[in-house]
C-alpha cells in the first residue's frame, strides 16, 4: 500500500511495539491504520491532523571508516552511515532507511518520540539528520516514562519545541569514542595474531571492555593463587525448657587447633549461667524503588536472571505498557506520578487486592527514595495497567517483583526484636540469639521476595542455669574472595563508573562472546589472560578503570554544555596514538603470545574430561587428519601411553557438555543438529544406560 | 628461562602467577604450623588436597612435593 499524499507529522520510535502503543494513544479511536512500506510496518493515526507514526528497530545508524584498508590501524578518520553498509547482519537496516526517507517527503512536521535517553534520543537525530535529509533542527520531541495513553497524549500536546542536543552530542561523542577504542585496538589485537599465525581470530577489546576484563583477571589471580588457613569454630547447643537452642561461641574464630579443644573440654555437658540479658528493637525501613541497576541485582538473586535477561524482559513489560521505562538510574519516585491512580488499578488484580487496598486508606503515599537521581525518568514503577493477555513466567516474575517492590516503598518501617542472653559456662561466654518481627510494615507488601526467618527463644532471664548438651568443634578454612557473577560485576562497574546503565549488560556479554570469560560464576580463560597481559604491558591505559571513569566524566560534561566534543576526541585520538605506535612496534611477540593463547584456548575447548582408562590423560574431540572425520581421543595416545577412542556423530555441532553421565559417570558432549533439539550424548558404549534400552 | 610449572616465561624459578601463587605457599606455612603444628610435608599434601586451594597454588604446591619426594 502507497503513503498518504497530503501532508502529516512524522513521528519517529524506537521499536516497532512502541510505535503501535504510540499510534493507537495519539488516534482518535485508538484504531490506527497498520500499513507496510518495504515490509516495514508503521501506522496512520488521526488527530488533530494526520500523523505517521514510524518505527526504527534501534539504532539503524553506526560510525564507520571514512576511507582506507579494513586491516589497517591507526584509523582515526570516521563518519556515520546506514548499519547495513558495515555490517554484514544488518541488511534489512536498508529497507528501514528507505522507508523513513520515503515517508519523509510529504511529511511537514516531524517528532521524535524515541526513549527519552541517550541512546533514543541519538537514534532519532540520525534518522531525522541522514534518512530524513536534516530534519534535525525543526523536528520536536516527546518526551514520557511510560506507553500509557494519557502520558503519550501529554507528551504530544506539549512536546519539548526541539531536539536534546545536550544529550545527543553526549551520545554521539559516547559511540565515536568507543568506536575509536574499539576498532583501533581490536584490530591491532587481531592483526598482531593475524600476522603471526597467518589466522583470523576475532580478538577484541575496548574502553569498558578492557577495565572490566582488567579487574576480572585480578580477582580470578587472588584466586588461583590463594592458600587457605584452617580455623576452628564451636558449635554448642543450649537446653532451656526442653527446647535446644543453638549457642554461639564468644570468639568466631579461633586459629590454633588445642584451644578449640580445650575449650570443647571445659564447656561440653557443663551448665552456665545467663549473666545478661539485650533486648534491641530495630526499626528497618521500607526499600527504595528499583533503578535499572538494583532490579537487575534482585532478578539475579532471586530468579538467576543474568541483567542482560531481565534488561530484555523489563523492556517487553515497558513496550505492553506495564511498566515505566526501566533504563533508569533514578531512585526517585516524584509526586507527578499519581501513586493513588497506578494503585486504584492496581487493586483489580486479586493478587494485590488487599495490600493496594491498605495503602489506599492511608491519608498520605510517600515512597522512601534512594539517592540516586536521573534528570530523564524516575525510577521503575507499574503504570497499573494490568496485562491485557498471560505474561510468560519471566516477565511475570519481573513484574509482579517492581509491583511488588513499588508497593513496599510506601510501607511503614518494620519492627524486628533481636534478642541477646549472655551465658557463662566454665568461663567460657557464649551467646544465645533470638530475633522475632514485632511490626511487618513494608515487608507484607514484598513477600515472597523478602526474607526474615524468626528464631524464638524460651524466656529467659537473668540467673537462669543452662546446659550445654552438645559442645564440637568444627575444622574451617579460610576462603578466596567469591568469583563474579554478572550481577555482581555489574555492581562492581556501577561503583567503579565504568559503562553505562545502557551498556554494561552487553559488554558483560561481548566478554563471554569472545572466550575470555566462561561460567555463571565468572572464571577469566587463558585467553582473557593473555589478552589483558598483552595490553597491559603494550597499552596499559586501555585497561585503566580511571581513564574510563575520567572519559565518563567529560561525557557528562558534554551533557551539560560544559565540554565540547571535538575537544573530547581530540584528547582521545592524542592518548590512543603513542599506545598504537607502541604496538605495532611490537606487533611480533604480541602476535606470538596471543596466537599461543587462541590455540590454548581452542584446544582447551575440545576437551571432554578425564580420561577413564588411562585416568591422566585428558579426552579430546579430535579431528583426523586423514578422513576429516572426528572423534574422541586421549591426549595420552600421542605420548603412546593410551589408545582409548570413541566415534562421534558427524552431523551437527559437538561440545563438550560440561558434565557427566548420571549412570556410568563418564563425561558427556553436547550434539547440536539444526532443527532438532540438542541432546547430551555418553559416549560410553558400555553405559548402563545404553545396555537397558537394548533390552528387549 | 621457563617457569617450573607451565610454559611462560619465568620471573626466577616461576612464572609471574606461579611465583604469587609460591609466595602464598610459603608465607602461609607458618600459620599452619602455629595453627596444627604440621611439618613442610604435611602442609603441601593438605594443601594440594584442600578444595579452597587456588589452581596455580595446589601447581606449586605439587611441585613442591615432587621435589622434596
Amino acid at each position: 500500500m502507497g503513503a498518504p499524499m497530503k501532508k502529516y507529522t512524522l513521528i519517529i520510535t524506537e521499536k516497532p511495539d512502541a510505535a503501535k502503543r504510540i499510534a493507537e494513544a495519539l488516534d482518535r479511536q485508538g484504531k490506527p491504520k497498520k500499513l507496510k512500506e518495504n515490509g516495514v510496518p508503521y501506522f496512520v493515526a488521526n488527530r488533530d491532523r494526520e500523523l505517521v507514526v514510524v518505527p526504527a528497530i534501534g539504532h539503524l545508524y553506526t560510525i564507520v571508516q571514512e576511507r582506507g584498508k579494513r586491516n589497517y590501524y591507526p584509523v582515526f578518520n570516521f563518519k556515520w552511515a546506514p548499519r547495513h553498509l558495515a555490517e554484514r547482519s544488518a541488511k534489512n537496516i536498508r529497507m528501514w532507511v528507505e522507508t523513513f526517507s520515503k515517508l519523509s517527503h510529504d511529511a511537514d512536521e516531524f517528532v521524535s518520540a524515541c526513549d527519552y535517553d541517550i541512546e533514543g534520543s541519538l537514534i532519532g537525530y540520525c534518522i531525522l539528520k541522514y534518512a530524513c535529509g536534516g530534519k534535525e533542527d525543526s523536528a520536536k520531541r516527546m518526551k514520557f516514562s511510560t506507553l500509557m495513553k494519557s502520558e503519550l497524549e501529554k507528551a504530544y500536546e506539549q512536546p519539548l519545541p526541539h531536539l536534546d542536543f545536550a544529550l545527543i552530542e553526549a551520545g554521539r561523542t559516547r559511540h565515536e569514542v568507543d568506536w575509536l577504542y574499539g576498532i583501533n585496538l581490536s584490530r591491532a589485537l587481531t592483526l598482531a595474531a593475524h600476522r603471526w599465525s597467518g589466522r583470523y581470530s576475532t580478538l577484541s577489546t575496548g574502553r569498558v571492555q578492557g577495565p572490566t576484563l582488567q579487574f576480572l583477571t585480578k580477582r580470578e589471580k587472588a584466586i588461583r593463587s590463594f592458600v587457605p588457613t584452617p580455623y576452628w569454630e564451636i558449635n554448642a547447643e543450649a537446653e532451656i525448657l526442653n527446647s535446644v537452642v543453638e549457642a554461639e561461641y564468644e570468639t568466631k574464630r579461633i586459629e590454633i587447633k588445642v584451644e578449640a579443644d580445650a575449650v570443647v573440654e571445659a564447656c561440653a555437658g557443663k551448665t552456665g549461667e545467663a549473666t545478661k540479658v539485650d533486648i534491641r528493637t530495630v526499626h528497618e525501613k521500607p526499600p527504595i524503588p528499583f533503578d535499572v541497576g538494583t532490579l537487575q541485582r534482585e532478578a539475579y538473586s532471586l530468579f538467576g536472571y543474568t541483567p542482560r535477561r531481565t534488561l530484555a524482559i523489563a523492556q517487553r513489560l515497558y513496550l505492553d505498557a506495564l511498566i515505566s521505562y526501566p533504563r533508569t538510574s533514578s531512585q526517585k519516585l516524584p509526586p507527578i506520578i499519581d501513586y493513588k491512580e497506578i494503585l486504584s488499578s492496581l487493586k483489580r488484580k486479586p493478587a494485590y487486592s488487599k495490600l493496594a487496598s491498605k495503602l489506599l486508606e492511608k491519608e498520605e503515599l510517600k515512597p522512601r527514595e534512594g539517592a540516586k537521581e536521573d534528570p530523564a525518568h524516575p525510577a521503575v514503577y507499574p503504570t497499573g495497567k494490568l496485562p491485557e493477555k498471560p505474561l510468560g513466567v519471566p516477565e511475570k516474575r519481573i513484574w509482579d517483583l517492581i509491583v511488588r517492590r513499588f508497593m513496599a516503598v510506601f510501607g511503614e518501617e518494620a519492627l524486628k526484636e533481636s534478642l541477646k542472653v549472655h551465658l557463662d559456662v566454665n568461663g567460657h561466654s557464649f551467646f544465645l540469639r533470638g530475633r522475632r518481627i514485632l511490626r511487618e510494615g513494608w515487608m507484607e507488601y514484598y513477600k515472597p521476595y523478602v526474607r526474615a526467618e524468626e528464631v524464638l527463644l524460651p524466656p529467659i532471664k537473668e540467673g537462669d542455669k543452662i546446659r550445654l548438651r552438645r559442645v564440637s568443634r568444627e575444622d574451617k578454612f579460610t576462603c578466596p574472595q567469591p568469583r563474579y557473577n554478572p550481577a555482581s560485576l555489574l555492581k562492581k562497574m556501577e561503583k567503579l563508573g565504568i559503562g553505562t546503565k545502557a551498556t554494561r549488560a552487553e559488554i558483560i556479554q561481548t566478554l563471554y562472546n569472545r572466550g575470555y570469560v566462561r561460567d555463571e560464576r565468572i572464571v577469566v580463560t587463558e585467553l582473557g589472560f593473555d589478552v589483558i597481559d598483552v595490553l597491559g604491558k603494550y597499552a596499559p591505559m586501555v585497561t585503566s578503570a580511571k581513564l574510563t571513569q575520567e572519559l565518563e566524566g567529560k561525557m557528562e560534561q558534554i551533557q551539560n554544555n560544559r565540554v565540547k566534543r571535538e575537544t573530547v576526541l581530540e584528547e582521545v585520538i592524542e592518548q590512543l596514538k603513542p599506545q598504537l605506535e607502541q604496538f605495532k612496534q611490537n606487533e611480533e611477540p604480541i602476535g606470538e603470545a596471543l596466537t599461543k593463547a587462541i590455540k590454548k584456548a581452542q584446544t582447551q575447548e575440545r576437551i571432554v574430561g578425564k580420561c577413564p582408562n588411562c585416568g591422566t590423560g585428558n579426552l579430546t574431540i579430535i579431528y583426523s587428519r586423514k578422513t576429516r572425520k572426528r572423534f574422541i581421543g586421549c591426549s595420552n595416545y600421542f605420548k603412546g601411553l593410551c589408545t582409548t577412542s570413541f566415534p562421534l556423530p558427524q552431523r551437527g555441532t559437538v561440545k563438550p557438555a560440561g558434565n557427566n553421565c548420571r549412570a556410568c559417570g563418564w563425561p558427556q558432549v553436547l550434539v547440536w543438529i539444526r532443527g532438532r533439539r540438542p541432546w547430551r550424548l555418553c559416549f560410553n558404549p558400555d553405559c548402563p544406560l545404553k545396555s537397558r534400552r537394548k533390552k528387549p | 628461562m621457563k617457569c617450573m610449572v607451565c610454559d611462560r616465561e619465568a620471573v626466577e624459578k616461576y612464572c609471574e602467577f606461579h611465583e604469587k601463587a609460591y609466595r602464598n605457599v610459603v608465607q602461609k606455612f607458618e600459620d599452619w604450623k602455629r595453627a596444627t603444628g604440621v611439618s613442610w610435608k604435611q602442609y603441601l599434601e593438605a594443601v594440594l588436597e584442600n578444595s579452597f586451594t587456588g589452581a596455580w597454588a595446589k601447581e606449586v604446591a605439587e611441585q613442591l612435593l615432587s621435589e622434596i619426594e
